[in-house]
């Protein structure tokens, strides 16, 4: 083999090859960013429930479906009865309330998508942040214009350790706050 | 460095030898060379890439990863689906997603009966702990409560009826079995009904019996244990006109004489008894320890806790009680009563000196068990064991009745007597089933055929009834049974509880039965409504509630009206009444006409019968956190096996693992040895439970079924068996312990573990002398590191020696609360068991006479932690609240920080061992029920250890910050620490030099284990004084 042909090898194409790759790698990795954290994902959901006119416009607070938010770490869906607490009169006769009637008559849980989620292994408490008056719409994003519920913010771990290192900064609307902690077992266990 | 390591500042000390097994003992070679190795030969055998991997090429490999790689990227197209959130539809008022619900209960694990509370999340029940309001048990539970919630959710579980047709089962239906039944119950009534039970413990199900016997008349009751205080209580009997033996204040005992009893073990509510024994081996309450001597053959828990431990076999006994009662009544003339001549001249035919020299018990403690007990006359009690014949028995109450210790007997309150049927009896029941006689046998969640002895054929005679078979799993009895009916589990069920005068104890259910089963007391009162229809899931509850309005309440003059009584108990788990009774103790001298001056210790071998520490009389063999947990003396794991001293073994020419026949009244067992420290010679010790011929799975082929040794003609005591005869046979078995593995890591030069201070330990006198003997040597600790500074809390824990009996409860807590698995025999054998707790043992002195040091050993959480240097990926870091994380998602399995580990207290999961354990039974559905949400299930390839429970620590921290307080050392306890029985873990924050830790942690006998390589453990432990005579240990 002649050292021309080496030189060529190593000096045009293998540079070429090795851009192309990195170039390919770097566009499909920034690009498909938003996708595999999730943001954006709003799936379809069993009943068409919108957040916009219960929250938004009929102001319904967080707390009166999502009632564990304060007292746990789980901000609970609604259980099908607390809906009947208004849906047994109010708008029976539309197509998304007999959708949801049926269930609670048949006693069959509703199936909701599921849009947020952090890994099994890691263990977010949502009473401990609520309770210091961080607004929900911090992380979940202005839930009550949405008329489809989709996710906002990425939910991996630099966006919890951006907001813990950096409390203040990302919380502008609380007078005080502390950081938060950073150890791996404040999450992890 | 090397000085640190050095030898020879350390050769002048009087340190014993401590050794852990004989290997190490006479220091065999592959047993030296085997703790060079952090893991052991074989131990990654089954991952050579040839063996398993088809031979597939790293080059290969990486190309099969390339090529995935890309078609996963060239396949993802749209966002992944997160799964579903369910809710419930309606949902039940007490629960609060994500927050757990207390239940007070009552174990029905064994006739003691302690309170407990279920702890359950999203209504279901995942762990055990003690009831705190309970007068016995005072918030604490044993092993077995712990473990009993794996059987609540055994997937092995009868599930449904079953009814045997031409010889082959077939499941059924309840209105079936119930009709069918009903028709023979209602048959011939000249013919017998026989309910087989063990001890009826509730005054409901009394009731329920007695109207079982209004209605057939032809009913009778018998029950059964297979370990009970028959010959205590007879004897009892005998000697005060009383049914039962009394309640003993240990705690106020100076000095305790223990012959053959295991009462910090197994006999006896252990739970009560650790207490009030451990309150006087209390260091922070001053140096007041009673004084424990403990007389037996086999080395047991509470003989591996005495100060002063003889070995003797155990026909040997009543000579040594009489030897004593001589010595003081007739040598040193102390006596509150005078006895008659016949007993003197009884008494006189046995002296201490020959007993002392045809046994070689020593002279010295002899002297000195003899002036304590005199000197603490009234203040001192001498305990027989439940299995030793009514002859010592009746000798031990004179010698208490001597001493005048009756003082020490409980005269408030009583044990209410549970009227066991005797062998007697159950021999005439068999006579009367092979007569004919016997329309059904009704077993009420028992197991006779598994538990009587061979010789009354029961198995055979029951083929002549109708059998009806109350049981949560298959077993013997139901393999013969007509009829097998499921019941449900404890926690599943409704009752009342009556164990002693004073006090109530309530059963309530924390979860609706999983599957088609039925309480048993249930089923009898549908059968005696005459139809299934009447049924209910209320005809229990409904029943034990008049039950209670009708003849408990009225006697109350409660202030409350019966409901919300019903409810306060209910949530109290406990229903106090006014019973105070004053018993008095009048010792009857008839009963000396039973003593004699005949020996009762026989040629040939002394076998004695045990009960297991761990799975009881066999009913929890299928549960395999209790199978896995270390034997606390042998350490020994899934099996059974003959304890044999080392010198009969040598007779015998045996090796531990070798098997033997033994031979009594033409019963023959064929089992393995152990050549155990501490065992007296010519006799051998085995456990009972085990051996099970129809179990589900993990009970299977788990080790030997020693039942068929007893017998009705045992001289002595069912347990006791004399003059049996022992053969060497073909072939060997492996038992597999815990112990010579996992150890410390002492490879620099091979004597210097013998005198690495891991235990520390010295003698009351030496400390009341001195009490900061044990700091006398200094190291130069060398630091690498700068030191943090932590400000909050600092979280630590301390250990109090003095107090752990090693008795594994801790273990068995951790297990639940943190989700650990089981692993099997094969994995345990290859050291590869993940409790993140372990007890270890050390033995030091003789073979013969062994003293015994336990520790526990869990991760220290060291400052200057080894492992978290050598962690390529940064898994396992340390906190600013003094914690060793570890991060099971970023650990990818190197074992580097094992490795490292000094202490040796992390375990790495080489199997997901749930998938691996017995073909994937730990995977079956109704196991993910048992497991606490939060905490990670940890799968194959990672790497863990204790946590000191982070997930109480997180939600207590959560809730402070919600209060908008600091969290407080108070706040937290470990689930070793809430199941100790005797308080001897301490856990909080190290920085409050007010709090209860920092006291135990600057304690003079607190040290740390190897503290001369200065990684600063966060775990502290107070060196064990032993109350000799003398200064030397």
């Amino acid at each position: 083999m002649s050292n021309n042909f080496i030189d060529y090898i190593l000096r045009i194409r293998l540079p070429i090859v090795l851009f192309v790759a990195v170039l390919s790698f770097a566009i499909t990795y920034f690009a498909s960013r938003s996708e595999r954290d999730g943001v954006g994902y709003a799936p379809e959901q069993p009943i068409n429930f919108s957040h916009a006119l219960h929250a938004g416009q009929m102001k319904i607070d967080c707390l009166y479906c999502h009632t564990t938010v304060e007292k746990t770490r789980h901000a609970s869906i609604p259980v099908v009865s607390t809906c009947m607490n208004c849906h047994t009169i109010a708008r029976k006769d539309r197509p998304e309330i007999i959708k949801l009637t049926k269930y609670y008559n048949d006693g069959t849980p509703i199936p909701w998508k599921r849009i947020h989620k952090v890994p099994d292994y890691a263990y977010f408490n949502h009473s401990s942040h609520v309770t210091k008056g961080i607004e929900c719409q911090t992380c979940h994003g202005p839930v009550e214009e949405m008329e489809k519920v989709s996710q906002i913010k990425p939910f991996t771990m630099g966006d919890c350790l951006s907001c813990h290192r950096n409390a203040q900064a990302n919380l502008p609307y609380l007078k005080q706050v502390n950081k938060g902690p950073d150890n791996c077992w404040a999450c992890h266990r | 460095m090397s000085e640190n390591f050095d030898n020879k500042n350390h050769e002048n000390q009087s340190d014993p030898n401590y050794w852990r097994s004989f290997e190490e003992l006479y220091k065999d070679e592959n047993t030296l060379k085997s703790k060079l190795d952090e893991f052991k030969d074989g131990v990654t055998d089954d991952f050579e890439i040839d063996k398993n991997l088809s031979g597939l090429s790293r080059r290969k490999f990486l190309a099969l990863l390339g090529a995935s790689a890309a078609l996963a990227g060239a396949g993802c197209s749209d966002y992944r689906d997160k799964g579903e959130i369910i809710p419930y539809n309606k949902k039940s008022e007490e629960i609060i997603i994500g927050k757990a619900n207390y239940y007070a209960s009552t174990c029905l694990s064994c006739e003691n009966a302690c309170g407990i509370l279920i702890k359950t999340r999203e209504g279901r029940p995942i762990k055990v702990d003690g009831n705190p309001d309970h007068p016995v048990s005072k918030g604490k539970t044993c092993a077995k409560g712990q473990a009993s919630i794996l059987d609540l959710y055994d997937p092995s579980r009868l599930q449904t009826p079953m009814l045997k047709r031409g010889g082959s089962f077939s499941t059924s239906d309840w209105k079936t079995t119930d009709q069918e039944i009903l028709k023979v119950l209602n048959s011939d009534p000249s013919k017998e009904i026989a309910i087989v039970t063990h001890s009826i413990i509730s005054p409901t199900t009394q009731k329920l019996f007695d109207d079982f016997k209004i209605k057939y008349p032809e009913t009778q009751i018998y029950s059964y244990e297979l370990f009970d205080n028959f010959i205590k209580n007879s004897a009892w009997q005998k000697c005060y006109n009383q049914q039962n033996f009394p309640l003993i204040k240990w705690n106020e005992a100076e000095v305790i004489l223990s012959l053959e009893g295991d009462f910090l073990g197994i006999e006896g509510n252990k739970v009560e008894q650790v207490r009030l024994y451990s309150e006087k081996r209390d260091i922070m309450k001053g140096s007041n320890f009673n004084r424990l001597y403990v007389v037996e053959g086999n080395l047991t828990l509470t003989g591996m806790n005495a100060d002063y431990r003889l070995r003797l076999k155990p026909d040997a006994q009543y000579d040594f009680v009489m030897g004593l009662l001589n010595e003081i009544i007739l040598n040193k003339k102390v006596s509150q009563i005078s006895l008659d001549n016949n007993s003197v001249s009884i008494l006189s035919t046995f002296t201490l000196d020959t007993i002392s020299k045809k046994y070689g018990l020593s002279k010295d403690v002899l002297n000195s068990l003899v002036s304590d007990l005199i000197k603490n006359k009234g203040k001192s009690i001498v305990y027989a064991g439940r299995s030793l014949s009514e002859k010592v028995q009746i000798a031990v109450n004179l010698l208490n009745e001597t001493l005048g210790n009756t003082t020490l007997y409980n005269n408030n309150e009583a044990l209410i007597n549970s009227n066991l049927t005797d062998y007697i009896g159950f021999e005439k029941l068999t006579a009367n089933i092979n007569a004919g006689k016997v329309k059904a046998v009704i077993h009420f969640d028992t197991n006779p055929v598994y538990h009587l002895p061979a010789e009354f054929k029961y198995w055979d005679a029951i083929s002549k009834s109708t059998v009806i078979t109350f049981a949560t799993s298959i077993n013997e009895t139901t393999a013969l049974s007509n009829f097998v009916l499921p019941i449900n589990h404890n926690f599943e069920s409704w009752g009342d509880v009556k164990v002693r005068t004073s006090f109530y104890s309530l059963v309530q259910p924390v979860i609706s039965p999983l599957y088609n089963t039925r309480q048993k007391e249930a089923v009898l009162l549908t059968w005696l409504s005459g139809d299934s229809k009447n049924f209910s899931e209320t005809i229990y509850v409904d029943y034990l509630k008049n039950n209670w309005k009708s003849t408990i309440y009225p006697a109350l003059n409660s202030l409350f009206d019966f409901e919300r009584y019903w409810a306060g108990i209910l949530h109290d788990g406990v229903a106090k009444i006014n019973e105070k009774q004053q018993i008095s103790y009048n010792f009857s001298q008839v009963a000396l006409t039973q003593l004699d001056n005949q020996s009762e210790s026989k040629a040939g071998y002394t076998v004695t019968l045990q009960e297991s520490y761990t799975i009881g009389d066999g009913r929890f063999s299928n549960n395999g956190w209790l199978q896995e947990l270390a034997h606390p003396v042998t350490k020994v794991t899934w099996d059974n096996y003959a304890a044999i001293s080392e010198s009969t073994a040598k007779k015998l020419s045996l090796k531990t693992n070798d098997l033997i026949e033994v031979t009594y009244n033409s019963n023959k067992l064929k089992l393995p040895i152990l050549i155990q420290p501490g065992v007296a010679d010519e006799m051998i010790a085995v456990d009972l439970g085990y051996g099970r011929t129809n179990s589900p799975v993990v009970a299977n082929e788990v080790g030997f079924n020693a039942n068929i040794l007893l017998s009705k003609n045992s001289s002595l005591s069912r347990w006791i068996l004399t003059g049996a005869s022992i053969s060497k046979v073909n072939g060997t078995y492996e038992i597999v312990s815990t112990q010579d593995h996992h150890t410390f890591d002492d490879t620099l030069i091979q004597d210097i573990h013998l005198k690495r201070n891991i235990i520390q330990e010295g003698t009351l006198s030496q400390y009341n002398k001195n009490p900061n003997f044990i700091h006398e040597k200094k190291h130069d600790a060398v630091n690498m590191y700068k030191d943090f500074e932590y400000k909050g809390v600092k979280w630590a824990m301390s250990i109090d020696l003095n107090k752990c009996l090693g008795c594994g409860d801790c273990v068995v807590a951790c297990n639940v609360e943190n989700n650990i698995p089981v692993v099997g025999k094969d994995q345990v054998a290859l050291g590869r068991e993940m409790n993140w707790l372990r007890i270890d043992r050390y033995y030091s002195g003789t073979p013969e006479n062994p003293k015994v040091s336990i520790q526990p050993m869990l991760c220290q959480h060291c400052d200057h932690a080894p492992c978290e240097n050598v962690c390529p990926v940064v898994a396992t870091t340390h906190s600013d609240d003094g914690l060793n994380q570890m991060v099971y998602n970023r650990c990818v399995g190197t074992r580097y920080c094992s490795n490292n580990c000094p202490y040796k207290v992390r375990r790495y999961n080489f199997f997901n061992f749930r998938d691996h354990f017995r073909g994937g039974y730990q995977e079956q559905a109704s196991f993910e029920l048992v497991m606490n949400p939060e905490v990670t299930v940890r799968s194959r390839g990672v790497m863990e250890k204790c946590t000191f429970c982070i997930q109480r620590i997180m939600e207590a921290r959560q809730e402070a910050t919600k209060k908008n307080t600091t969290i407080k050392g108070t706040d937290v306890s470990t689930a070793c620490q809430e199941a100790c029985g005797t308080e001897a873990i301490v856990f909080g924050d190290m920085n409050d030099v007010e709090s209860k830790l920092s006291k135990y942690r600057n304690h003079q006998l607190g040290y740390v284990v190897l503290e001369e390589i200065n990684v600063k453990p966060n775990v502290t432990y107070l060196a064990k004084l032993r109350n000799t005579f003398s200064e030397e240990v």
